[in-house]
């Protein structure tokens, strides 16, 4: 193990010492590190003060039989340390980390919730992805759960999902927004304290769209998975596929074509394209601007085209595959791509104009839910919310996959960290993205787009991270050497930009919370999975 | 289905007010179902309105594989809304659970809930279908069949 020596575990190793059990580096930038349950703060919070940009990108619950191990995976200098920690099953419970890092607020609440660990000095513990009703027996992602025995779970009182008036005598009124609401597309509930005009409170209830996933890629197999973890979610498909595929071949240590790299990318930022389109159009909507909305779906027509012609579906693309990608591209189609790319090239010159000069719309936009350079990372949030904040943060850059390292691209950021520049970040992304698909149109290589891999997958694990439309996307594989995975983790960009909505709309109007919320590009069905 | 008089029929084929409620969808199908409304589809054009609120929607469109946080939602969604009302299931999740179907947290299509006049089965459905699904639905309503499934 002496080439998994470098700066970071020669630095843990002499500030810690015996306490460091084990350093594994089992992919390139990705270290593993083992101590004892107590330490792991301790290694934490030199990680997180060692790097002014780093932050918790997920944590990992796993079942080993008689024990759960957590993984805490923190994102520093582009690279992915994970902190591995066991705690007994009996009494499986850890000290807390969200007093040194806010952003991990979520993520240990989704595993208390799924695993049945308590972090103990959780400031809001509770029901988190389950409904209120669920059985505190049924943990569902231990490996003695069985799907089965969950079969009947009382129906939620409905009076009960009122909520509660204000009590503590101030002139606070509750004002529920969700689960259907014209505002929210997706089913989630949000509980706004209001104090006149003013956001006093929020409370996300998560959950309406949890499908239980993770558990059931545990019953499929790593072919099927991939059809599963597409329809994680509609709009970044093709990227859900791609980060379960990079870690299946990465545990595999398969190695795909360069052809198929280059569609990967293509097909990967013709979501990103789609996705932005759809974001801008409907806060258009949001804001009351619908010509808006329309005039921008309408141009994002010849993108859902071009994903039809390319894959055979508008939405679902099941395009990437393990080893490569399932249909080539024709090469009469580069033409027919390449022209109506230069259409929304073209469309979207008026579009930024429209959103950098149009003094209507800077009204709804400009100093509102401005999140600051040090609360982006304090929350962990990723992806254009980030970079809407200074960061420069990009998986594309960080730690380049498909062939990304092999195309010049800019990453677009702006430091006012309002929702104007969130949705700056996007459109000047559709322009990169636009250029990126050109680039990897021109310099496509010949040969061929797909390896045939073997059904069973070595015993292993891997970490796997793609930019998506909305941030880093994390996917972490176990594989136990059959065709099923043991554990399939993924922490969609959403999950870690949805704390910062409490944030942005704290203090601020009410009437404000719809477009403050749409520039954060909610994605429910990936939060939830 | 309630008893409909000729110009009940006539207004309700005419201008359906429709409602989108997703109950645990992955947003494929819900994408969908917004593009509908864009330009290029246009449904306006048949007189389809979306309506955010249910007690003014004749018709409800429910994606999704109907999670059980939802499904309460879900009916009492479909209680709000006034008669006649029509239920059209989207995609293959809210007929049946699609790939979802056995998740310990699902309940596998809009079925088991709500009773649903019309399935649009696909993954997701292309807005032709669902133009199409309505639209036969919309004929049903006409000839006052007591619903099609297709």
């Amino acid at each position: 193990m002496s080439k998994t020596e470098d700066a970071v575990s020669i630095f843990l190793r002499e500030k810690f010492g015996e306490n460091i059990r084990e350093i594994q580096a089992l992919q390139r930038e990705k270290v593993f590190i083992r101590v004892d349950p107590g330490v792991h703060k301790e290694v934490l919070g030199v990680l997180l003060a060692n790097d002014e940009y780093a932050g918790i990108s997920a944590i990992t619950g796993l079942d080993l039989g008689n024990s759960i191990e957590l993984l805490y995976h923190v994102r520093s200098r582009g690279k992915i340390i994970t902190i591995r920690t066991t705690v007994p099953k009996d009494q499986p419970r850890i000290g807390t980390i969200t007093d040194i890092c806010t952003g991990a607020d979520f993520h240990e609440r989704e595993v208390a919730d799924l695993l049945g660990v308590t972090f103990s000095g959780h400031p809001s513990p509770g029901r988190f992805l389950l409904p209120d009703t669920w059985p505190d027996d049924i943990i569902p992602l231990r490996k003695d759960a069985k799907v089965s025995d969950i079969v009947e779970v009382p129906e939620k009182n409905i009076v009960a999902e009122q909520a509660a008036p204000a009590s503590n005598g101030e002139r606070m009124i509750n004002v529920t927004i969700g689960p259907q609401h014209p505002a929210l597309i997706e089913p989630e509930k949000f509980s706004l304290s209001v104090d006149g005009e003013i956001v006093k409170k929020v409370v996300p209830r998560l959950g309406y769209v949890h499908r239980g996933i993770e558990k059931a890629t545990e019953q499929r197999t790593y072919l099927q998975n991939i059809y599963l973890v597409e329809r994680i979610c509609g709009i970044c498909n093709a990227c859900h596929a791609s980060a379960f595929c990079q870690a299946v071949e990465a545990i595999g240590q398969t190695s795909i074509p360069s052809r198929a790299a280059y569609l990967r990318t293509i097909i990967q930022e013709l979501n990103r394209l789609q996705s932005h389109m759809l974001l801008l159009g409907h806060f258009g909507y949001e804001i009351g601007f619908e010509s808006l909305f329309q005039y921008i779906w309408r141009d994002r027509e010849p993108l859902m085209n071009i994903m039809e012609m390319l894959t055979g579906n508008r939405v679902m693309a099941s395009f990437v595959t393990i080893g490569g990608v399932r249909r080539d591209l024709k090469a009469e189609l580069i033409p027919k791509i390449k022209k109506d790319l230069a259409y929304l090239q073209k469309r979207m010159v008026f579009y930024r104009n429209m959103f950098e000069n149009d003094g209507t719309l800077a009204l709804r936009v400009k100093n509102v839910g401005v999140i600051s350079k040090l609360d982006a990372i304090k929350l962990c949030v990723v992806g254009p919310v980030a970079r809407s904040s200074g960061i420069s943060m990009d998986v594309r850059k960080d730690e380049p996959y498909a062939a990304y390292a092999e195309i010049p691209f800019k990453i677009v950021t702006y430091t006012e960290g309002d929702s104007w520049a969130r949705l700056m970040v996007r459109v000047d992304e559709i322009t990169e993205s636009i250029n990126i698909i050109n680039y990897a149109l021109d310099n496509l290589p010949s040969g061929s787009y797909r390896v045939k891999v073997p059904r069973t997958v070595p015993v292993g694990e891997a970490i796997s991270r793609v930019e998506a439309p909305r941030g880093e996307l994390f996917y972490y594989v176990k594989s136990n050497g059959s065709v099923y995975p043991e554990r399939v983790k993924m922490r969609t960009p959403t999950f870690a930009n949805i704390l910062a909505f409490a944030r942005i709309a704290e203090g601020g109007n009410i009437a404000d919370v719809p477009a403050s919320f749409a520039s954060l590009d909610p994605c429910f069905s990936c939060t939830d999975r | 289905m309630t008893h409909l008089n000729n110009q009940m029929k006539w207004a309700m084929s005419k201008s359906p007010w429709v409602l989108h409620f997703n109950s645990g969808a992955c947003n494929g199908c819900d994408i969908e179902v917004v593009a509908l409304l864009t330009p290029t589809y246009d449904v306006e054009r048949f007189g389809i309105l979306l309506e955010p609120s249910p007690r003014h929607a004749d018709v409800l469109l429910v994606t999704g594989c109907v999670t059980r946080q939802c499904a309460s939602r879900l009916i009492r969604i479909f209680e709000q809304m006034p008669e006649p009302k029509f239920v059209v299931a989207i995609g293959a999740c809210a007929c049946s659970g699609g790939v979802f179907s056995g998740n310990y947290t699902v309940l596998s299509g809009a079925d088991k809930v709500i009773p649903v006049n019309m399935y649009i089965p696909g993954c997701p459905p292309k807005p032709e279908a669902i133009i199409d699904g309505v639209i036969k639905l919309l004929d049903s309503v006409k000839e006052m069949k007591p619903g099609v499934k297709n």
